[in-house]
């Protein structure tokens, strides 16, 4: 079996948004609309102040409860761990939305551009109607991933089939790959490093691991 | 075109929901009522009472609930796919149940035939559970999968729909009328006591808690104490023969019903804060100590 | 995305350098000839620190290059009157009326002569951040070098806003015209305001990452915790501008409380002039034959010259020298006999004895014991005696270091900081070694390429270094530059960098009031001036008043994106193409600014992914036409061939691509010549590749040996000394600086040449501010917060403003929206978080919103890059406040150096209703 995950080292996070503005190149999401971003969190009073920075996006988990209220099966869980959303499907409900315990989904209804209401060359060519009025969310770059196998390429070790915010990554904080592959990048990150999955107490089973210091 | 909603994160904690606006309350507000009324609507019924115009009134209600539902939707023309889901989806079984309740309702007005009204009864009830469960399946919103919020969103659409019923009927119903408002604006009241607490308890968010809590006077007196208070007197009043009966029930029922909206509308509309985020651990970065973990905008436990 | 097949996919690859923290390597994804996506370039994740990533700034060319709001034809003013009030009425014109109109402003100039009356080059240039706008000018250094002199001193933020001090001193001492730690070995960083982690672009911010993992500490001294302070182990939120207090209460701890005995003697004692002797006079005593300073000699008991073989110079004690010479300014010789002798590390130790811990807790709002334990820290991490092998031989290993950020190692306070800085690390033997304090890059010294070619034996057994003359003889009494660098300033010398590395204030201000007893020329205005990816209505201080002056100018030519609030006034707008739409080829690798130093070297090439928009012309063949229509073809074509502001010659042993002189050529031509010269240079003749191989293959690497990241051996060598701790030289210089001054009754620079000392005393470093303030007739209580600026990684050289991606992502950051302040400070104001507030300093305010925060100190306000824009489109819109806006430019907040730090005093109130402006 393959499930894909990822990995954020939170120690090595700085908050750059350089995923944030690649994942918006990559899948050309509207202004307004990220699919992942990271967060800056603040906590304690001062002097005894600790500032975070915490990458955000769809979790891709084991037990979506987002795919469990839909009620068109647009949103389905993938044998390899993905959950992905079919726009042709959605009816725009948004009770995903309302499921998501990570805010990673985003509805829009309006086409709305970078520099107002004409889209720029970028954005023109890559336009897609079918995703207005319809729930979207980080795929974990579903389409390179869906393109390894006829690659040869491995999801996670080679760039071309790996998510844009991996590899744009630059601190090296993310990592991406097959927990069921213990030779995988991801599964030797996580067997030597201590880490946790966000609000693992509802029960989602989250892909997307947390390392907050060694083992 | 639907306005866009603003789904920029601004802060890192709880966040009030941007998708479902007043449609999406209309549906819990008008669908809660609309199916406890075809509930009480059929149990008078078997009891002998023509209910037709109630019954049908009460598949109106439910019927403009989802109405205002296909208007909020972003695909409307791709409604029927809402049921491909029955596995699993509140959402697809709602509309289902939705299906057979306007069949057997449909049924029910036409024939008053007592099997259509018990069935059509029974799907106002399946219906409004239907919605309950919705909210619960909803996980990103800790005001609405609270175990007790399912509860209170049924007993509700109970109350709402005696209470719209009561001063329909005959007099001679209106003592029982008056102590199944009484005995449900309690009961709902004790629910919405509880679903409170046990929200406090699991530490939903801070905005929750104060949203709903900015209701809880009105609720508490005007829609609770006040309408059983009025319901128990028009028992009174129906057992000792009083007349009038009829406005005192009608109030409390009106009473009783606004307050169910206003207590969906606040949960829909006001309380629904996300779960915001929680990091379970601070990052050890070098050689410093970590810190506690933090979720901020949560309530403590 | 819906994938269609038909589309023709290409990956086109680049670079980025819009900011200092590069070069970084990218690739463009082109999609049916439309540039779609920026991706890193994998192919050359085994020679770039940052593994062949870009950071986030360069994800926004994209939509750079397809902004509706670009300039895309050439453009010229027709409204003959200049103020922010004035529409410019800017028309279009074609390519050759824009050209012609430079070429006849440019010959007229020619006809009355390159200087003006008042010894001025009547021609000026404006380039904005560090350098980096000549990565993306392709040959226009050739036009300007063809042209002549040209004044660089109108600055865009250079002296204010980079790290100004530590470019100076950083190059005096140890050829660090930027330092950083050497992070991929360090074990320990007190880094003092230094945001590496959002200014250091993705070398600094993944050797970071790695160290953190690896388990290094870094202690965050500065007063807000910043991007950088975040990542950090520990935050010390120190009082503003008293960081050198901190830093002498360090070196106290080191040198009076754990002593010489716990630190690196041998390093001190043969790399530095701990053990020259001082006399009395506060001058080393000199032998009086051949004037080399003394040292004492433990082994005979006497002085001798400090390079007398066999020597075994004593660092601690006080000794009678029997004769000796010292030599005072203007070759002042003055013998002395039976004098006392005292190593400059004693006197160091003496020196710093007063500043204690305790001491500096007082003025620093730092515990002694924290100040106390963090030297303890860094004494016991420096391993002294251990050793690491680098490219095969041993080295020494000293694992800590200390980096200093914008503010505090510029304006008063940054030599102080600069200086304990350096002396912290030689202690401890961490200077210029493995684990050490690095130097990555000179400027002032030449070449730029390799600074260890830059170590000659200088005087004194120091390196040789290229001041400014401030003898009798050779002094430059009359300004060369309308910021008087070379007549202020000895530290800043004469190189090519060196004008826009003076007072750049200076120039700005000098054409508004000139001090009562200036008694130079008059700064006069350029005849034409020439801008470029800068924008100094923006990023200087005072900026309403700035655009005043911006607008006297008679010609200004600007290269320009889009409108924005300095190109409001020019007279010619020209869209060049952008990033990636135009064809260069730049250095990469060896050891660059911040923390780029590889163990590459070689070059890069920036290609068109797509066809420039509308009329937007290369820069190269904008300069090539220039060159041409002001018949200076032969030195542009010249001045290519010899590599300026190019890669390399064109010709070297064994090669000639030289460009005829006498042609005019096309735009890869010059480029293709480029390609082959430099492969062929980087190779050593082995290969070739021209223009269509680097097309393809991007870039051309050999291996650079890591041991050219460290200095010390290269001084080892030569037998050469660090001059420090002790500043004899500098004390000299200041002095005879001080002559010439006063010679010619000038007094206005009196205050910045007590600056020139030989041991720094503390001195109320931001104490100036305030007495400033009350000079200037306001009160200090009505001003009672700091006001401060930040770096922005999404912004940082602020070129990318009207980038909506930019503004997208950076909300995302704390602090993008507004001004930070302390969460309780707040409170007791009245403020709430995202409220409406004015930030009023003595010369103005500025408005944005509250962002309330805990990790700033309690009387410190924060914000973020610099904003305010008026005209730049999508900027205009921000609502952000700037400090820029409030900061004055002043002489009295001036250092020796020539620059100021961003800091000013203000106060902050909420707003009621809606902002007038």
């Amino acid at each position: 079996m393959t499930r894909y995950v990822m990995t954020i080292d939170l120690r090595r996070c700085v908050g750059c948004q350089t995923c944030t503005a690649a994942c918006k190149n990559a899948n050309a999401t509207p202004p307004g609309v990220q699919w992942r971003r990271v967060l800056d969190l603040e906590t304690g009073e001062f002097p005894d102040v600790r500032r975070s920075f915490l990458p955000m996006a769809c979790m891709h988990c084991a037990e979506p409860p987002c795919a469990d209220v839909c009620p068109t099966q647009a949103t389905q869980k993938r044998g390899d761990g993905l959950v992905s959303i079919d726009y042709d499907v959605c009816i725009g409900c948004a009770n995903c939305v309302m499921a998501c315990p990570y805010e990673a989904r985003s509805i829009v209804h309006e086409a709305h551009f970078a520099y107002g209401d004409t889209p720029i060359a970028s954005e023109a060519i890559r336009f897609d109607p079918a995703r207005l009025s319809v729930a979207t969310k980080c795929s974990f770059c579903k389409e390179r991933i869906d393109a390894a196998a006829g690659k040869g390429l491995v999801p996670g070790r080679d760039p071309e089939v790996t998510p844009a915010c991996v590899n744009s990554c630059i601190s090296g904080a993310m990592a991406f790959g097959d927990i069921d592959d213990p030779d995988s990048t991801v599964s030797r990150l996580l067997a030597t490093t201590q880490h946790f999955r966000m609000h693992e107490d509802l029960g989602t089973g989250p892909s997307v691991h947390y390392i907050w210091d060694h083992a | 075109m639907k306005p866009n909603r603003n789904v920029l994160p601004g802060q890192p904690g709880p966040r009030l929901q941007q998708h479902w606006d007043w449609r999406a309350a209309a549906n819990f507000i008008c669908g809660g009522s609309g199916g406890g009324l075809v509930f009480f609507a059929a149990l008078a019924g078997l009891a002998g009472v023509d209910v037709r115009a109630q019954m049908a009134a009460g598949l109106a209600l439910a019927a403009a609930g989802l109405l205002c539902v296909w208007l909020e939707i972003g695909r409307p023309w791709r409604a029927l796919n809402v049921f491909r889901h029955l596995r699993t989806s509140w959402m697809t079984r709602e509309a289902a149940v939705a299906l057979l309740l306007f069949g057997s309702g449909t049924l029910a007005v036409a024939s008053s035939h007592p099997a259509a009204q018990a069935l059509a009864g029974l799907c106002g009830l399946a219906f409004v559970y239907s919605q309950a469960r919705i909210l619960t399946a909803d996980k990103g919103i800790p005001a609405w999968r609270h175990a007790r919020c399912a509860p209170l969103m049924l007993l509700t659409g109970v109350a709402e729909g005696a209470g719209l019923i009561a001063a329909t009927l005959p007099g001679e119903l209106h003592a029982v009328a008056g102590m199944v408002i009484a005995l449900a604006v309690l009961a709902r009241l004790l629910l919405w006591r509880r679903y409170l607490d046990g929200l406090r308890e699991s530490a939903a968010p801070v905005a929750s808690l104060r949203a709903l809590a900015a209701i809880e006077r009105r609720f508490a007196v005007f829609g609770s104490i006040v309408p059983a208070s009025l319901a128990l007197l028009a028992t009174a009043g129906a057992l000792v023969g009083i007349a009038g009966t009829a406005i005192v029930l009608a109030v409390a029922g009106v009473l009783a019903t606004a307050a169910g909206g206003l207590c969906k509308y606040t949960l829909i509309r006001r309380a629904a804060f996300t779960q915001g985020i929680a990091l379970a651990h601070h990052p050890v970065r070098g050689g410093r100590r970590p810190a506690p973990p933090a979720a901020p905008g949560l309530s403590k436990a | 995305m819906s994938a269609d097949t038909s589309r023709t996919e290409r990956k086109v690859p680049s670079y980025c350098y819009n900011c200092v923290a590069g070069p970084d390597f990218m690739t463009v994804k082109v999609v049916d000839d439309v540039a779609t996506e920026i991706e890193p370039n994998f192919a050359a994740a085994d020679i770039h620190p940052a593994r062949g990533r870009v950071c986030v700034k360069a994800h926004g060319l994209v939509q750079k290059t397809y902004n509706p709001h670009r300039i895309l034809q050439p453009m010229k003013r027709t409204n003959p009157k200049k103020g922010r009030n004035e529409d410019p009425g800017f028309v279009p014109i074609s390519w050759d009326e824009a050209l012609d109109t430079i070429a006849t402003r440019l010959a007229a100039v020619r006809e009355k002569g390159l200087i003006d009356e008042s010894g001025l080059p009547r021609v000026a240039a404006s380039f904005g951040h560090g350098g980096t706008p000549a990565m993306y000018m392709g040959t226009f250094p050739a036009f300007l070098a063809a042209w002549g002199p040209i004044d660089f001193s109108f600055g865009s933020g250079q002296g204010v806003k980079c790290v100004h001090s530590e470019h100076l001193y950083g190059e005096f001492w140890h050829r660090a015209f930027t330092v950083a730690a050497d992070t991929p070995h360090c074990r320990y960083v007190i880094s003092i305001g230094s945001n590496v982690d959002a200014s250091g672009g993705p070398c600094a911010v993944s050797r970071h990452a790695d160290a953190r993992v690896r388990g290094y500490k870094r202690v965050q001294v500065e007063p807000h915790l910043s991007i950088t302070g975040a990542c950090a182990s520990e935050w010390v939120p120190i009082r503003p501008k008293t960081d050198p207090a901190f830093m002498f209460a360090l070196i106290h701890v080191l040198v009076c409380e754990h002593g010489i005995g716990q630190l690196d003697l041998p390093f001190l004692r043969d790399r530095t002039s701990s053990p020259y002797l001082v006399g009395p006079d506060g001058l080393y005593l000199r032998d009086p034959d051949s004037a080399r300073p003394l040292v004492w000699d433990a082994a005979t008991g006497r002085a001798l010259p400090f390079d007398t073989p066999g020597v075994e110079p004593a660092l601690e004690g006080r000794f009678r020298v029997t004769a000796a010479v010292t030599v005072d300014a203007d070759d002042a010789r003055h013998p002395l006999a039976d004098v006392e002798g005292v190593p400059a590390y004693t006197m160091l130790v003496e020196h710093m004895h007063k500043y204690t811990p305790e001491w500096a807790e007082g003025i620093c709002d730092v515990p002694a014991a924290t100040i106390r334990r963090i030297a303890g820290e860094y004494l016991a991490n420096a391993c002294i005696g251990e050793a690491i092998e680098i490219d095969g031989a041993a080295m020494p290993l000293r694992p800590v270091a200390v980096t200093l950020g914008k503010s505090v190692n510029n304006g008063w306070g940054a030599f102080e900081c600069c200086w304990a800085r350096t002396v912290l690390a030689t202690l401890v033997g961490a200077l210029e070694v493995p684990g050490g304090t690095l130097g990555t890059t000179v400027r002032l010294n030449r070449p730029h390429d390799d600074r260890h070619l830059s170590v000659t034996a200088g005087e004194d057994g120091f390196m040789a270094q290229k001041f400014n003359p401030t003898d009798k003889e050779n002094w430059v009494a009359q300004p060369t530059g309308r910021n008087a660098h070379r007549t202020l300033v000895p530290i800043v010398g004469n190189s090519a960098w060196s004008q826009a590395l003076g007072p750049t204030q200076l120039a700005w201000m000098f054409q508004r009031e000139v001090p009562r007893d200036f008694n130079m020329p008059k700064p006069t205005l350029p005849d034409i001036w020439f801008i470029y990816r800068s924008n100094p209505a923006i990023s200087f201080w005072d900026t309403p008043t700035l655009v005043e002056t911006i607008a006297t100018f008679p010609f200004t030519v600007s290269f320009a994106y889009t409108v924005d609030e300095t190109n409001f006034f020019a007279d010619l707008l020209l869209p060049e193409a952008t990033d990636l739409e135009s064809l260069q080829m730049i250095k990469v690798g060896g050891t660059k600014f911040v923390e780029q130093f590889w163990t590459a070297r070689g070059v890069v090439l920036r290609q068109p992914a797509v066809e420039p928009q509308g009329e937007a012309r290369d820069f190269t063949w904008i300069s090539t036409e220039l060159a041409r229509r002001t018949g200076l073809l032969e030195p542009y074509n010249k001045a290519i061939n010899r590599g300026a502001g190019g890669v390399s010659p064109r010709a070297g042993e064994g090669y000639d691509f030289s460009l005829d002189p006498t042609r005019t050529h096309d735009v890869d031509t010059i480029w293709d010549a480029i390609c082959r010269a430099a492969s062929t240079d980087l190779s050593q003749g082995q290969e070739t590749h021209d223009l269509a191989w680097f097309k393809e293959h991007g870039f051309y690497t050999v291996p650079m040996p890591q041991r050219s990241w460290y200095l010390t051996p290269t001084l080892a060598e030569k037998g050469l000394r660090y001059e420090l701790p002790y500043q004899e030289r500098l004390l000299r210089i200041g002095r005879e600086l001080g002559n010439r001054l006063h010679e010619h009754d000038m007094h206005w620079w009196d205050t910045q040449l007590s600056e020139y000392t030989a041991l720094p005393e503390w001195h109320d470093v931001p104490g100036r501010w305030e007495q400033a303030l009350v000079r200037s007739g306001a009160r200090a209580e009505d001003f009672p917060f700091w006001l401060l600026a930040t770096k922005s990684m999404q912004y940082h050289t602020g070129g990318n403003v009207s980038i909506a991606l930019m503004r997208e992502v950076a909300q995302n950051v704390r602090g993008h929206a507004g001004v930070i302040m302390n969460a309780n400070t707040a409170k007791g104001l009245g403020i709430a978080d995202g409220d409406r507030v004015e930030i009023r300093s003595h010369i103005g305010a500025t408005y944005g919103k509250a962002v309330l925060a805990h990790g700033i100190r309690p009387d410190t306000l924060v914000i973020p890059g610099q904003f305010d824009h008026w005209a730049t489109p999508v900027a205009k819109d921000f609502g952000m406040p700037s400090l820029n806006t409030v900061a004055p430019m002043s002489l009295e907040l001036t250092d020796a150096t020539g620059s100021g730090a961003d800091i000013v005093r203000v106060a902050i109130r909420r707003l009621e209703g809606s902002i007038v402006q």
